[in-house]
């Protein structure tokens, strides 16, 4: 489906207009989930596993129960056992259904045990302690390696679950697909690369954890209010687990501090409104940091091979890439994340006509991994970007010249797009707007490419290098994802603007407000946007998959355009001229033939009072019609200390092409964010586990990110396309940032000092001991 | 959560209180400062929390050429004050500002860390090679060196005292200070404080802590010896790292292993060393 896309130039759509939500961040308004007082809420805790694998032999609460304050303790022995996934993905679900609220079987350390509801959070804290819970401790699983191993112990043997691959084997998903036949291809290429890189338990971080609130409002219907990308799938998924009508069931959404994918899981929900329901009363819940470490969820560790196969010109002929995933305990998001492994990086280098994407998804009792910014396609990159490098050196070429004779154009499809969707097979679809070489030639430019490369510039022991990867990401998942908006017009010409999509901080409320208010021919401040509650604004998949500006941006398109008519239609009544005539911009509608005009106020006003007395409002819904790639080129300098290990990124170039943008700043600050988060991912984060399964690092003293003090110069640049399908022609920015800098940044570790670094985050010790390696 | 227990807050007003307060507490009450670390701590038997940022040990001074700091003043008082920053060329500031984060350094006291001691900072590593002087207030007055203070159980002392004063001696030479750390607002994976007096181009004193190793910082005697009446030069220095990496004391932590911590070390010290003799000559 094209959007026709209005020729003039755009009076919102483009400007760095003020976010709609600014005003009350800065001022400190009560906005988050924890910022509304339910009076007489409870607060709930969770009790977690001690151990990575273990039977319940026995819980005994009646010393926690006897504690003043107590109010209820739910538990495997008194919680209907209902399979379910906790991963809020459209219907139907791709993930196994392999947890239930409270299993007999704990299978991570952190894994549920039992939920506390009590009046003061000392006496909830009291109750978890005094809960004596019987284990029986089963030998654990704490790597893909062992899992696999013939006669490795089964995590999920429960007769109940669904959908896992091969539970006996602990393959939560698997996945093959062939294209050509990439084996002869390989063996007959004249130049070959290969890489194996390695990503670890990576947590997600968002400043603020998980939290939620249950209660019954006045009608006896469960209110969850909760911070979460997905409040629909919250409410199916809540409704199948508590066994209620999904109708007895309010989600409302408010400002979210961030979830990158941590929030599109369904987690603390279903606990606190089973405490809610078995208390008749409401219920808090607030994970702490610790618990948001080993309790929520991370990326999926992963090893990725990847195998090129060219000519010697540098046209790739081949591509074999293989993923072995850690999806931990439980399965949430274990096939999607590792089929986007090989379906966002492989259609990126089309030239290459055979092509294999294999891997698995293997449990192990360690913490859950879920989305993540990047959804697997991190993972893919960071290989195959290496690989790229390698094979470039291979070939003797100029590593940005094997990019750009490879890389997809306007026009050119990759037959993965068919072949590898969402859990299912996906759509064919060609590519309609592509800046890379823009991007490519931009980025190189600034950051000094061939001034730079390859010149392995001293200062003492510090060695300097310069590196680039590219990446695509999709936007939105096609056929499958929808997204609903309702433009309802005021009596004094504003509009109310009431979206199922859900900003977790990317700003998409103001740019869906831009898009009504382009369309609408209005200032932003006369949209009111208001996200997201299963109540009061239509449906919503939510913020996954970089789909918001693009789904739900193209049905807040669709919805203004009617309403748009229906002004129209009212204006040219009360003109007494043909609505072919008018013209709407600027808060009134004019006649292109008389020059006479009414405001929208008076539009507003006549429709509600006056004459033909009618509300102007419009739904319109928008399934992703494609999902169009949004193309990054990303550069970096490092700084290696020869003598240390220490590695310090002094640059970073990241340019992308995310069609229009439709406020740019923001834009950027999602690449620019990216770029950070990823700088985190090749340098410092790192989830580390004991002997046991525990992790002991659950806290950013520990476990760290960059600060202000760490972020070298980095600079984002949009170049713009404009893409046929997309409102006003955007594609998605979110999630393509996030794919560039591991590679990037160990490509020109690489150039600076000659060592590969695939195993992330690139430590000192692991740096010194590479180059140690290397000398000899 | 942490402190549950605590059940009142004092503002002391002056030293005597705070150490009445504490007494009277028998073991239950705490002194608060920057409370960087006990908001950390997971000390469920804390009763009181005796506040001492009012007591008037707020200060930074300079006397004879020792530079007096009293120990409830924050490290960014510290790094704003003009006799800390002139004290050694700035060697003072070299080290706080590589401390922590600067909101951080808001709350910290130099109090608290020197009682912490956390065996991974890099105060204590910086104060021993410097020779600071330690005084405080239990029954007596008392004073130490911060070093030998370091090797009694000096937790125990400071359950009952109020650490009042660090005095930094005046040095005729130069420091310089190394960390290696991740991020910036990391702590040290390993960290070192070297010194170094120039006397007719030879080193006439020299001094040298290695902290982080993981353990607590500690002077490395036998190098400071072998440095005197050397004269300086890229061999001298080639062979302090050499001496360092075979000799150091260095063990393993999930932050580091013992083989890299080994390699590093010789290069920090040699790189310390060699800065603080440059600035030493100038
Ligand atoms: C995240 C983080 C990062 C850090 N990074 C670094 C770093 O990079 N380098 C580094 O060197 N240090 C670092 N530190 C340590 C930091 O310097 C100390 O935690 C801080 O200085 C403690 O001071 P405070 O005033 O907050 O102490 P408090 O928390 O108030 O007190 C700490 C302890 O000392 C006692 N105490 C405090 N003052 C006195 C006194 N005058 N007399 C007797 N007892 C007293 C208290 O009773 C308590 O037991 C870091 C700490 C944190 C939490």
């Amino acid at each position: 489906m094209a959007v026709s896309v209005a020729a003039k130039a755009r009076d919102v759509v483009g400007q760095n207009v003020h976010k709609v939500d600014g005003p009350a961040l800065v001022c400190g308004k009560p906005l988050f989930t924890l910022d509304m007082d339910v009076p007489g809420a409870l607060v709930g805790k969770i009790l977690h596993s001690p151990h990575a694998h273990a039977m319940i032999e026995a819980i005994d609460t009646s010393a926690a129960e006897a504690i003043p304050g107590v109010a209820c303790i739910l538990h495997f022995g008194n919680v209907p056992r209902i399979p379910h996934t906790t991963a809020g993905q459209g219907w139907p679900e791709p993930s196994p259904y392999d947890t239930v609220l409270f299993d007999r079987k704990v299978r991570y350390v952190g894994d549920r045990v039992a939920a506390v509801a009590a009046t003061s959070e000392e006496a909830a804290d009291e109750a978890l302690r005094k809960i004596r819970v019987e284990y029986k401790v089963l030998p654990a699983v704490l790597s893909v390696d062992e899992a696999l191993a013939p006669g490795a112990p089964v995590i999920h043997d429960e007769p109940d679950a669904e959908g896992i691959y091969d539970a006996q084997r602990n393959i939560a998903a698997a996945v093959d697909i062939p294209v050509g036949d990439v084996d002869r291809a390989l063996a007959e290429s004249p130049v070959t690369a290969e890489a194996t890189c390695e990503i670890p338990y990576l947590q997600h971080t968002p400043i603020e954890p998980h939290c939620v609130i249950a209660y019954f409002d006045e009608d006896g219907r469960l209110v969850i209010r909760t911070s979460t990308q997905v409040p629909f799938h919250v409410r199916r998924i809540v409704a199948r687990v508590l066994a209620l009508p999904m109708s007895r069931i309010r989600v409302v959404k408010p400002r979210i501090g961030g979830g990158f994918g941590a929030k599109q899981e369904i987690i603390l929900e279903p606990v606190a409104g089973a405490l809610a329901l078995r208390t008749g009363r409401p219920v808090r819940i607030a994970y702490t940091r610790e618990e948001e470490f080993v309790a929520s969820r991370t990326r999926h560790p992963m090893r990725v091979t990847v195998k090129l196969g060219a000519g010697r010109d540098g046209t790739l002929r081949a591509i074999d890439m293989e993923a072995l995933s850690n999806t931990g305990a439980y399965g949430t998001h274990s096939l999607t994340v590792l089929s986007n492994v090989g379906s966002k990086t492989l259609p990126l280098y089309n030239k290459a006509r055979h092509l294999r994407f294999h891997g698995k998804a293997v449990y192990t009792n360690l913490p859950v991994a879920g989305a993540y910014r990047g959804y697997g396609a991190t993972q893919g990159y960071f290989a195959l970007e290496v690989a790229m490098d390698i094979l470039a050196e291979k070939l003797g070429l100029d590593p940005l010249e094997l990019r750009q004779r490879n890389h997809i154009r306007v026009g050119e499809t990759s037959p993965i797009f068919e072949k590898i969707g969402e859990g299912r097979e996906g759509k064919a679809q060609i590519v309609r707007s592509c800046a890379l070489p823009e991007c490519l030639r931009i980025g190189a430019e600034r950051i000094g490419w061939k001034r730079n490369r390859g010149r392995r510039r001293r200062e003492g022991p510090w060695a300097y290098g310069v590196g680039m990867a590219c990446a695509m990401q999709g936007s939105g998942i096609t056929g499958i994802d929808m997204g609903a908006a309702t433009i309802v017009m005021n009596e004094d010409g504003s509009f109310r603007l009431l979206v199922g999509a859900t900003d977790l901080g990317t700003g998409s409320d103001t740019v869906l407000a831009q898009i009504a208010a382009e369309a609408l021919g209005v200032s932003v401040d006369k949209v009111l946007v208001y996200s997201s509650d299963t109540d009061f604004t239509p449906f919503d998949v939510g913020a996954y998959a970089s789909s918001t500006t693009y789904v739900s941006g193209l049905a807040v398109l669709k919805a203004a355009e009617d309403v748009r008519r229906q002004i129209l239609d009212v204006a040219a009544a009360a003109l007494e001229e043909a609505p072919e005539d008018l013209e709407l911009s600027q808060g009134a509608v004019r006649s292109v033939r008389s020059g006479r005009a009414v405001t929208l106020a008076d539009v507003g006003h006549r429709a509600t009072y006056v004459v033909d007395q009618h509300q102007i409002a419009a739904t319109a819904s928008c399934v992703a019609p494609e999902s169009p790639p949004p193309f990054a080129a990303f550069f970096c300098e490092v700084a290696v200390d020869t003598e240390t290990g220490l590695v310090r990124v002094e640059r970073f170039v990241a340019v992308a092409d995310c069609g229009v943008a439709i406020h740019p700043k923001q834009a950027e600050g999602q690449l620019e964010g990216a770029v950070v988060q990823g700088i985190g991912h090749a340098l410092y984060e790192e989830m580390l586990f004991s002997g046991r399964g525990r992790c002991v690092n659950p806290s950013f003293f520990d476990y760290k990110i960059p600060s202000a003090l760490d972020v070298p110069e980095v600079e984002a640049i949009l170049v713009p396309s404009e893409e046929p399908t997309g409102p006003f022609g955007a594609k998605s920015i979110a999630e393509v940032g996030i794919n560039g800098p591991l590679p990037a940044i160990s490509n020109a570790i690489y150039d600076a000092v000659g060592i590969r670094l695939t195993r992330a985050p690139f430590t000192p010790e692991r740096v010194l001991s590479a180059l140690r390696s290397r000398t000899g | 959560m942490r402190l549950t227990g605590v059940r009142r807050f004092h503002w002391a007003r002056d030293v005597e209180e705070a150490l009445s307060l504490l007494d009277a507490y028998h073991g239950r009450g705490a002194l608060l400062a920057g409370g960087v670390d006990l908001g950390r701590s997971a000390r469920t038997d804390l009763e009181g929390l005796i506040d001492i940022m009012g007591i008037g040990l707020s200060y930074v001074r300079e006397e004879d050429g020792r530079l007096r700091i009293g120990t409830t003043t924050t490290l960014t008082e510290i790094l704003e004050h003009p006799a800390a920053r002139r004290y050694l060329h700035g060697a003072l500031v070299e080290v706080l500002c590589r401390v922590a984060v600067p909101p951080l350094r808001n709350m910290a006291t130099l109090g608290g860390a020197v009682v912490s001691a956390h065996p991974w900072a890099d105060i204590p590593t910086a104060l021993v090679a410097l020779g600071a002087e330690a005084r405080w207030e239990g029954e007596r007055e008392e004073h130490a060196l911060v070093e030998e203070l370091y090797r009694q159980p000096f937790r125990a002392v400071f359950r009952r005292a109020v650490l009042t004063e660090i005095a930094l001696p005046p040095w005729n030479g130069a420091f310089a200070f190394e960390k290696l750390s991740r991020s910036a607002g990391d702590i040290a994976l390993l960290n070192a404080a070297c010194g170094v007096g120039i006397q007719d181009g030879k080193i006439a004193w020299a001094r040298v802590a290695v902290g982080a190793t993981p353990a607590r910082a500690e002077r490395l005697t036998w190098l400071e010896e072998a440095l005197q009446g050397e004269a300086p030069s890229d061999t001298l220095w080639r062979q302090v790292q050499e001496e360092v990496e075979r000799r150091a004391k260095v063990g393993d932590d999930r932050r580091a292993s013992a083989a890299w911590r080994r390699s590093v070390a010789g290069v920090v010290v040699r790189r310390a060393v060699a800065r603080a003799a440059e600035r030493a000559a100038r």
